[in-house]
């Protein structure tokens, strides 16, 4: 058609699911069906998009006049935006461990019962769980003739205890979520982990804050990676000059301990079998051993940025594509958590995430623990909460010292642009020196 | 477009299966243009929908929502399945009509998804920008219009309009960033004006000093007051939290909460706000709510369903969010009253913005934030920027010694809120 240099339709039908559970009364339980479109149409210039709920795909002449008015808003853009060629093709999605969709919703229901029930153990005064699930089809097409189709189903639970005692409340949180399985029937053991967690917390002090050795759990430390790094990297961000990152790769920008990866291939919370601009996915290497070796790309910024493939573009249901992570961890090393800790000597161990934040253009970046330790003489001692971590991004990484030998990885979501997507996060437990803690306690 | 008979015919449907059927269904449209440093990179067109249903039967509550509104049956079933697994409660029925709606109250007819006024508005923020000697790295603006219509099986019949005007620009100095945004249902946001605070922001921050370590006094502007409030403070003022045991507030009804300077209030009748309503989410009508009065504690906001539960009365604070359109217990438009003052006449950290805020803790009200866009002010004027530091507190403690709010307002989300001055703040400098 004139005018249009390139076109694509993300088709996403599905359902959202949800139970809530609040001090062992389900209150809640709904369904949300999707089914929403978005219609990219390249001009001459840049993309006019719609996005329409309640998608049919037209045919003939109806189809052409869906591509005029996006062509329309086309008219509307200035930049001149090249498309990378990118790799095509679908890889197998990973067969469900155990199907969510096959269990009728009581059966949900009483599970996640049993959890909640797990947590209410003498000194706690609150317990709220929450299970949702949900469930796409995707449909894809694009103007070369490329087209997919696949499903996927993303489950999983949260589980929230508050101990009380004299007027003071603290919370333990516990949270798992799986692709193309059901974690809701193997959860109890953390409903009592939530529960203890908040009765110790009670007792917990806030530190004082200030600059310090800092140990990070897997969770906190793969938080790091994904807030501190994995935005950074993100070449839309470098592209549009908001990145502390832009010009630095082959630089080292970290300690020579350091490998952060992006996998969107791997079985885990972040996994797509193709990207949203219908690019083959695969693993990138964003920094290998302290050097910046490539950035996250989708077929626009490729050829605007260069250093690395496409296949990293990511998309809600009825939005347009951004550069987005996937599976994004820092790699094992070769210590123990015990020898990390022996060599942080005075110092404290972070542990658990309430989330994070980054400024990637001003290279600054902040997340919050859910409890730590001190570490005193190379040991752990008194429980310490509401404990952050923040800081420059490049200082914070060549403060790295070692890394622990086993990686876990960590389901959650990450919010960019108006968007939230389902990643996961992973590290080994990291050293890091000179870190800047904030904590609002007093000596 | 649904017609007025699918609405009859779901809550025909729905009433020989429920005692009591509500139906919400919203269509809009909107336009939005992306600003990729000095060009428009994309034009997007919305075409949205939403059906959300909730059924009342033998005190058991069931929601289904639907982006498909012509597939009403699959959603009443999804909704009466989910009613059936829910605990009973106490419930005394769904509200039913008034005589006289009256006007919109926050639809303004001017506010037309334009493609040419997107780009208007985007051109006047990058002009706006060149005033102070910085990159764009992108901003965005976008105008929508919604049509809600609210219906239930007790004779409610409330149609509704909304409209939403947004824009927002980031740029660079270096590795200085600004970010400025505004947001209002009415067509009188100047772009140039957003465009040019966002420069002045990038352009102010560079060059900045680190600060020691000390107690200050902090003036936090509307967003970054607003940012800490959403964490812990306003939901600690939600009915639900408070019965369920995970609001810090719960026994403090009567009790002095805050500086006595200050008042808390939910003004749903107020102009500017963007959630501004006669009538809330589920049909009941709504109410200026004084919720800290001079620093004592007064009341707490509810909806229907947590007031039939507890053996309340609704405050009319159901809010519709989210995708779905689900009800939960929210605000129409927090405002703040207290002294007004020339807050940065003494010396203190002014603070623009903060990273993190969202990690408070959401009960006890710990956060620690990095700042963005501080200056140090002495003598009334900004003397420096500061590089680098944070703010670490409670949020319901650092509400407990203020020093004035500033004259100017801004919308900020669900809220209006001034620049408010605290005492004796722990910032982490270097």
């Amino acid at each position: 058609m004139a005018g249009i240099r390139y076109y694509d339709i993300r088709h996403v039908k599905g359902a959202i699911s949800h139970i809530d559970i609040e001090n062992s009364r389900v209150e809640s339980a709904g369904t949300t069906f999707l089914d929403r479109a978005v219609i990219r149409v390249l001009g001459p210039k840049g993309w006019g998009i719609l996005t329409v709920d309640r998608f049919e795909r037209p045919r003939g002449k109806k189809f052409e006049d869906l591509l005029a008015k996006a062509s329309a808003l086309a008219s509307l853009t200035g930049e001149e935006v090249a498309l990378a060629d990118a790799p095509s093709g679908m890889i197998p999605v990973p067969p469900k461990k155990t199907d969510p969709l096959a269990i009728d919703l009581e059966e949900k229901g009483r599970l996640l019962l049993m959890i909640e029930k797990a947590a209410r153990i003498p000194g706690i005064t609150s317990t709220r769980a929450g299970y949702t699930e949900r469930y796409e089809d995707v449909l894809f097409e694009d103007s070369c003739g490329n087209e997919y189709t696949y499903s996927l189903v993303r489950s999983g639970y949260s589980i929230l205890a508050v101990a009380g005692r004299g007027g003071e409340m603290q919370m333990g949180y516990r949270r798992r979520h799986a692709l193309q399985d059901f974690p809701l029937d193997n959860g109890q053991k953390d409903g009592e982990t939530a529960a203890r967690r908040a009765l110790a917390l009670l007792d917990a002090k806030r530190p004082r804050g200030g600059t310090m050795n800092v140990v990070l759990d897997p969770e906190l430390a793969g938080v790091f990676a994904h807030e501190a790094v994995g935005h950074a990297s993100e070449a839309d961000l470098v592209h549009e000059g908001s990145s502390v990152l832009r010009g630095k790769i082959g630089e080292q920008i970290g300690s020579g301990i350091v490998t952060i990866v992006d996998d969107p291939t791997l079985p885990e919370f972040g996994f797509e079998p193709v990207d949203a601009e219908g690019s083959r996915v695969e693993r990138t290497i964003i920094v290998e051993k302290g050097v910046l070796t490539s950035y996250l790309h989708s077929r626009e910024t490729l050829p605007a940025v260069g250093f690395g493939h496409t296949g990293n573009a990511r998309a809600m249901p009825g939005e347009p594509p951004q550069v987005r992570m996937s599976n994004t961890y820092i790699t094992e090393g070769d210590s123990t958590t015990e020898e990390l800790i022996g060599e942080c000597r005075e110092g404290i161990l972070l542990c658990g995430s309430r989330g994070g934040q980054v400024d990637p253009g001003r290279g600054v970046f902040q997340f919050n623990a859910e409890y730590g330790y001190l570490i005193e003489h190379g040991e752990c001692r008194g429980m310490v909460r509401d404990v952050s971590l923040s800081g420059e991004i490049l200082a914070t990484l060549h403060g790295i010292e070692l890394c622990a030998k086993k990686r876990k990885m960590h389901a959650g979501y990450c919010g960019k642009g108006g968007q939230t997507v389902p990643v996961s996060d992973g590290a080994p437990h990291v050293l890091v020196r000179d870190a800047v803690v904030g904590g609002s306690g007093h000596d | 477009m649904v017609a007025v008979g699918t609405i009859e015919k779901i809550l025909m449907a729905g009433e020989r299966q429920a005692d009591e059927v509500e139906v919400y269904l919203a269509t809009g449209t909107s336009v939005t243009a992306r600003l990729r440093k000095r060009e428009i990179s994309y034009a997007l067109g919305s075409e949205h929908q939403a059906l959300s249903l909730r059924v009342i039967r033998g005190g058991r509550i069931g929601v289904s929502s639907t982006g498909n509104p012509q597939a009403w049956e699959a959603c009443l079933d999804a909704a009466l399945r989910s009613a059936a697994l829910a605990a009973p409660q106490e419930w005394d029925g769904l509200p039913g009509p008034a005589e006289n709606y009256g006007d919109f109250v926050n639809f303004d007819e001017n506010v037309v998804p334009d493609p040419d006024r997107v780009r208007e508005m985007v051109r006047g923020m990058e002009e706006g920008a060149c005033r102070y000697p910085v990159e764009i790295v992108s901003g965005s603006a976008e105008i929508s219009q919604y049509r809600i219509v609210l219906a239930n099986s007790r004779g409610l019949y409330r149609e509704e309009r909304e409209s939403l005007v947004s824009m927002g620009l980031e740029t660079i100095r270096e590795q200085s960033t600004g970010y400025e945004y505004e947001t209002s249902w009415k067509m009188d946001i100047d772009p140039g004006s957003v465009g040019e605070k966002a420069a002045f922001l990038a352009a102010t921050s560079h060059g900045g000093k680190d600060i020691p370590t000390g107690t200050y006094d902090v003036v936090l502007s509307p967003d970054a007051f607003g940012q800490l409030m959403a964490g812990s403070f306003l939901p600690a003022l939600s009915g639900r939290n408070v019965h369920t045991g995970r609001s810090r507030l719960a026994h403090l009804n009567g009790q002095e909460v805050c500086d006595p300077a200050l008042s808390f209030i939910d003004d749903p009748s107020n102009t500017r706000g963007i959630g501004s309503c006669r009538w809330d989410g589920e049909g009941t009508p709504t109410r200026t709510l004084h919720l800290v009065e001079k620093g004592v504690l007064r009341c707490f906001a509810y909806d229907l369903k947590t007031a039939y539960q507890y053996g309340c009365m609704t405050t009319g604070n159901a809010v519709r969010s989210g995708m779905g359109g689900g009800i939960a217990i929210g605000f129409h438009c927090m405002t703040l009253d207290g002294p007004r003052d020339e807050i940065l006449e003494k010396d203190a950290i002014f603070v623009h913005d903060v990273v993190g805020a969202h990690t408070t803790n959401p009960l006890t009200g710990d956060f620690s934030v990095e700042l963005a866009n501080a200056y140090l002010y002495r003598g009334g004027n900004p003397e420096y920027p500061v590089r680098k530091a944070m703010l670490a507190g409670n949020v319901f403690e650092m509400l407990g010694e203020t020093g004035g709010l500033s004259g100017e307002e801004k919308v900020v989300g669900c809220c209006v809120l001034p620049s408010i001055r605290l005492k004796n703040q722990k910032i982490i400098g270097n």
